[in-house]
């Protein structure tokens, strides 16, 4: 499912749909009195509600790129996998088992027996081909690279063919093969979903693209069924969409896990982060994550139930290698100095009120890859900051500020985006902790649009505060190896370590794609990233969920908020 | 000539001026965008670390946005001549598909309050003006300098606060309760009433301001006394001598007062999660989806330019010293 995916955090409004799209073991309830006893018999029926920032700007997994839409789609369309709900690991959805090869470059599928469609056509390994299929053709999605190393993609893209080779049905469509040109480990995960997250009915969507064709003028980009999804293999059914307003979807006999209890969901339109918390406080939207500094606020509602749970998101200051005005960058030393010169302690506590803890590396703890072993846990440390800084070479100047090898004083910016209060608090910290280690930071707050597109890989930057949401299958290839530097890529730190980059493509292609080999190579790069800090790693947040009492079974957690929607139940 | 003549040559002329205007609009509207930092792009796949570069230059060209700005903008004049507003880089459908699905739900709150605005406004401006000096024309004057000076987007956010999230008198916001879903029924009164009374008190703190200076200017003419003393009830010189010369000067403020209705209060479609053209247009600026955004400042423009030219024709039309030249 789409909310595996990935994305750098955004602004809090947005933070706060991923809160309400991810999702858990209740911890800390004000009050459990409302929880139905184990005794208590789920009554079917009701309507659950939740809130989504503006609306869903596709209905289909294949042109879907951002949250509200796959907070959407996500409810009738499924992957073949999807992460487990606590640890992120693929476990079977769709597909009853999956398999790669001792090889690593055949990966077959088998689904589960007797899937339907909502409308009673059988699910079968032809709406995965053909989900693949019009990923490959279509202009408007950002997901074809899933299929770079897949035998026959690259043809059928050009028109050469009417199928992709390497993606074979079998068994009466129960089998789904899947050949690669070369070995990627993530392949298992990201396949699952057919590049898109989740598959199309085939069957009725070929009455507006047909995939067996070499025409590659003809796509799925525009076609009706994009905005009005014809039918369901998820829990539940669109039923219709009014812009602005809302998307009203009512539940699927169908659903292979079972029918929910439940009769009808709304994903209802609201402004902004704060809309969606006012509602959730009269009782018009049954679950939704909230801001730390609304938590007070909210916990005072005794008709809410308290969630919380760890995220596998962080927040960082990055620290630019190659800035022109900032030289000293490029050296460890001096990123040591800059790590141990912040309380990031002090931060979660200020910034998230507690709800959070420090980070050393770029694997969140939630993860299954995560391991601690050697890892430095940096505290502040005014004296060792000093200390390396002049190692490094630095001379402290008549004015308290450190002056680099060339002469020139240690000040620098440090720029985040405005009217975020979490990155703005930071900030002030990072400039009043490092004053005190001989550093001056010179704060820049911008707009959201400004600090991406100043932040796009170059030499006029030096520290930005910002966040990474990391998927559930670890990938950190894009954010570290040292190829990743120009336009539009994401090592915008310049980071650079040939032990690093040889492990992330052993957790790449192998050739061992076993939890096992996968998780030691990202512990090197942890541990590699822990010593060169090339980020000031500082926290990672909990989601703070709030949901109405009278919800039961609702059990949100890390990876996946709609696990076990179906078990659902309205108390009356 | 006749005044039928001298009104068609005016409107042409007025048309033709126009012509500049909106070139201007479409020029600005375009370049205001597409030089501000960072592009549609970039904040659409905002760190979508799995992204790869070249999926993202394939989507950069699908929507047009590799194309150097002088190309892109005679493509948008070209479409614009066929009366295509295009596709929204967002959403996959026509603009003018969105635009036109919120216009009826920014008029809904604009028209109600526009006429509430009037009923209350004018006659407390024409009231103060008639108790000139006394206890009431001083309330009058204060609430609407008070009125006038309270930003709208707080009151709204007030409103919300206390009347919605704590009493729980009023929905926090949207058309409708959800399950419900009405166009003329007590669920949309009740839901109207929030966005309604905020942009109303805006509106009628304005109006007796103005009306209350037209009237007393008028009452002291000479045919008001006149009408007075050749024994005409107050009531009949009020309606047909002074309000009707008073309103004059009003009507001119509605001309642009139209084009705020017609955009909807952006604010306050924020404020109370009214689904309309004024949030719309918004967010698509927000989030750069140049499209939207052109087209409703289009659609806008050349409302505002129509609603200018009614509003002289009405003016001349009204007040027969105002000559049409």
């Amino acid at each position: 499912m789409r909310q595996q995916r990935t994305s750098r955090v955004l602004i809090a409004g947005i933070a706060a749909v991923t809160l309400i799209a991810t999702a858990c073991a209740p911890t800390g309830a004000p009050s459990t009195s409302a929880t139905a006893a184990p005794s208590e018999q789920p009554v079917a029926g009701g309507r659950v509600v939740v809130g989504a920032t503006g609306d869903p700007k596709t209905m289909q997994p294949v042109l879907s790129a951002d949250t509200t839409s796959s907070g959407v789609w996500n409810w009738f369309y499924l992957g073949l996998t999807r992460a487990n709900y606590k640890t992120g690991e693929t476990e079977p959805n769709l597909a009853e088992k999956f398999e790669l090869s001792s090889d690593g470059l055949t990966l077959t599928y088998t689904l589960r027996d007797n899937l339907v469609w909502s409308n009673g056509d059988p699910f079968t390994g032809d709406d995965y081909k053909y989900t693949a299929e019009a990923v490959m053709r279509s202009e408007k999605t950002v997901r074809r690279s899933t299929f770079d190393n897949v035998e026959g993609a690259a043809d059928y893209r050009a028109g050469k063919t009417d199928g992709i080779s390497g993606i074979q049905v079998s068994n009466a469509g129960k089998t789904i093969t899947i050949k690669f040109t070369k070995v990627f480990c993530p392949a298992t995960a990201a396949m699952g979903g057919a590049g898109a997250g989740g598959m199309l009915p085939s069957k009725l969507f070929k009455a507006q693209w047909d995939n067996k064709t070499t025409d590659t003028t003809k796509k799925i980009d525009d076609v009706p069924f994009n905005m009005n999804p014809p039918a369901s293999i998820g829990p539940f059914i669109f039923k219709s969409f009014q812009p602005g307003v809302q998307v009203t979807l009512t539940k699927n006999d169908k659903y292979f896990r079972g029918a929910p209890l439940v009769d009808e969901l709304v994903i209802k339109n609201y402004a902004d982060a704060t809309a969606i918390k006012n509602a959730l406080m009269v009782g018009e939207v049954t679950y939704a994550g909230v801001n730390p500094s609304d938590n007070d606020e909210v916990s005072k509602n005794d008709a809410l139930k308290f969630y919380r749970y760890k995220t596998s998101a962080y927040d960082y200051i990055g620290w630019n290698a190659k800035a022109a005005k900032a030289p000293w960058l490029a050296n460890v030393q001096v990123r040591q100095a800059l790590a141990y010169g912040i309380d990031a302690p002090a931060i979660v506590n200020k910034v998230v009120f507690g709800f959070g803890s420090q980070v050393y590396a770029h694997t969140p703890p939630v993860s299954w890859a995560y391991d601690d072993t050697g890892l430095t846990k940096y505290t502040r440390d005014v004296n060792k900051a000093k200390q390396l800084l002049e190692q490094a070479g630095a001379k402290m100047g008549t004015d308290g500020v450190y002056r680099w090898t060339d002469g020139t004083p240690m000040k620098m910016r440090i720029e985040t985006n405005q009217g975020n209060n979490i990155r703005e608090t930071i900030l002030q910290f990072a400039q009043a902790q490092y004053k005190d280690i001989g550093v001056q930071i010179d704060p820049l707050l911008e707009s959201f649009n400004a600090l991406l597109d100043r932040t796009q890989p170059g030499a006029d930057y030096e520290g930005f505060i910002i966040g990474w949401s990391l998927g559930a299958d670890p990938d950190p290839y894009s954010i570290w190896h040292s190829s990743q530097t120009t336009k539009d890529q994401f090592n915008d730190v310049f980071y650079s370590n040939p032990t690093v980059d040889k492990a992330l493509l052993d957790n790449r292609n192998g050739p061992d794609c076993s939890q096992a080999a996968r998780k030691k190579a990202l512990h090197t790069v942890d541990q590699q990233l822990n010593q060169d800090v090339p980020y000031t790693f500082l926290f990672t947040r909990d989601s703070l969920t709030y949901a109405d009492k009278k919800l039961q079974a609702f059990d949100p957690n890390t990876y996946s908020t709609l696990w076990n929607v179906e078990k659902w139940w309205l108390k009356k | 000539m006749d005044r039928g003549s001298f009104l068609g040559r005016f409107i042409a002329r007025r048309l033709v001026q126009a012509v500049p205007t909106l070139f201007g609009v479409l020029l600005l509207t375009f370049l205001l965008g597409r030089l501000s930092p960072s592009d549609p792009l970039q904040l659409m796949l905002a760190g979508q670390y799995d992204v790869t570069p070249e999926d993202r230059e394939s989507l950069r060209h699908s929507l047009g946005l590799d194309q150097p700005l002088p190309i892109q903008f005679l493509a948008w004049l070209w479409q614009i001549a066929h009366l295509n507003f295009g596709n929204s880089f967002y959403f996959n459908r026509p603009v003018l598909d969105i635009i036109v699905e919120r216009i009826p739900n920014s008029l809904q709150i604009s028209m109600i309050a526009l006429i509430i605005t009037v009923l209350v406004g004018v006659p407390l401006g024409v009231f103060a003006a008639l108790r000139r000096g006394r206890i009431e024309d001083h309330v009058i004057r204060v609430v609407s300098v008070a009125g006038h000076a309270v930003p709208q987007f707080w009151l709204g956010l007030i409103f919300v606060l206390t009347l919605s999230v704590q009493l729980r008198a009023f929905p926090v916001g949207s058309m409708n309760a959800v399950g419900i879903d009405c166009g003329l029924c007590w669920d949309r009164i009740w839901h109207l009433i929030g966005p309604v009374a905020v942009i109303s008190i805006a509106g009628i703190a304005n109006l007796p301001r103005i009306l209350r200076t037209e009237v007393l200017e008028v009452i002291s003419q000479d045919y008001v006394r006149t009408a007075r003393s050749k024994g005409l009830r107050e009531q009949a010189v009020i309606a047909s001598h002074i309000l009707r010369n008073a309103l004059i000067p009003v009507v001119t403020l509605f001309g642009a007062i139209l084009l705020v209705f017609f955009n909807g209060s952006l604010i306050i479609e924020r404020v109370f999660n009214w689904p309309g053209l004024g949030r719309l247009t918004f967010d698509a600026a927000v989030t750069k989806d140049y499209p939207v955004v052109q087209a409703s400042f289009l659609i806008s423009s050349v409302l505002l330019i129509i609603s200018y030219l009614l509003r002289d024709i009405a003016y001349a039309w009204v007040d027969p010293r105002v000559k049409v030249r």
